[in-house]
């Protein structure tokens, strides 16, 4: 403190010194108090607004899912002509001779963006109801909350069908995926009938395991989801292998 | 926030049009910004890279 200052020059220098102090704390009070509001609307938006708007979709998904089942051509195909389930060599790794007569039931493939199957599990909340799966899985597909991989077979067919979902927002349809243990069973409907699938395994990748897309031998339902809860930065991979539907016999034959 | 308010042009009720008009675009912006930040970071949908 000065003491060449008089009296009240030193109480204006405190008055000075305190009025920019409060300046100071009430420029962080207002800093703090957007940032929490900014925060806030977030998770609100993240957790609450996005779900809000898949549920809603959803209502007019599986309408539009209906009518794509009463809609869509399902034909008849010798299993010898499926891809990957036949050799024309006939050697060791042959699953299906040239000749087997033995039919698959298979639907046109959907449309980008087309609602076409509906995924429930028994005991999954989100999925105890079902919900609509779309074909792609491009960010607006997943928006819906599921979406089925376009390079990968429909579900019901042989090889190995890969559906993505969100895990904690849009509805989070594979929310509860953790939940599910080898046995559990996962239905996918579709223009076919109900396939019925057991999972046999869940394991957790980074998000560049592509393998996890690849054909399988059989009949296969990889469902994929971020992981752990609230992060994107790896992905947990369930595993389920079709056990009846419509074309469950004829695959598992072979 | 009452000083941006009178900082705004016009008279009182354009005013308030334009701090509707302003509130609901930062709603708008702030909604794609989330959503950018959420898809990114909290919840991609599963998919591979």
């Amino acid at each position: 403190m000065d003491e060449s200052l008089n009296p009240a020059a030193r109480r204006e220098r405190s008055r000075a010194a305190t009025g920019r102090v409060t300046r100071i704390v009430r420029a962080v009070g207002w800093i703090s108090l957007i940032a929490g509001v900014l925060v806030l609307g977030f998770v609100f938006q993240q957790l609450f607004v996005t779900s809000w708007l898949a549920e809603r979709n959803q209502t007019a998904l599986e309408e539009d899912a209906r009518v794509y089942f009463e809609d869509v051509e399902v034909v008849e195909i010798p299993l010898s002509e499926i891809e990957g389930l036949s050799t024309d060599e006939g050697g060791d790794d042959a699953a299906v001779a040239p000749d087997d007569m033995r039919r698959l039931l298979v639907e046109a493939r959907p449309d980008a963006h087309q609602p076409f199957a509906i995924i429930r599990a028994p005991g999954i909340e989100a999925l105890e109801e079902g919900w609509t799966v779309v074909e792609g899985v491009e960010r607006a597909d997943l928006k819906n909350g599921a979406g089925h991989m376009p390079h990968t077979p429909i579900p019901g067919q042989p090889g190995n069908s890969v559906i993505s979902g969100h895990r904690t927002t849009y509805g989070a349809p594979f929310g509860d995926l953790d939940r599910l243990e080898p046995g559990d069973r996962i239905e996918v409907e579709t223009a076919l009938g109900i396939h019925g699938y057991e999972v046999r395994e869940t394991i957790i990748v980074d998000p560049f395991a592509l393998w996890v897309t690849e054909p399988r031998r059989g009949a296969w339902l990889t469902l994929t989801t971020c992981h752990p809860k609230f992060s994107s930065r790896e992905r947990m991979v369930l595993f389920a292998e079709l056990v009846d539907g419509p074309n469950a016999e004829v695959i598992l034959a072979s | 926030m009452s000083r941006w308010f009178a900082a705004l042009p016009g008279p009182t009720p354009v005013k308030v049009l334009v701090a509707v008009v302003a509130a609901v675009v930062a709603v708008v912006v702030l909604f794609f910004v989330y959503d950018w930040i959420g898809t990114n970071l909290l919840d991609s949908g599963g998919t591979f890279e």
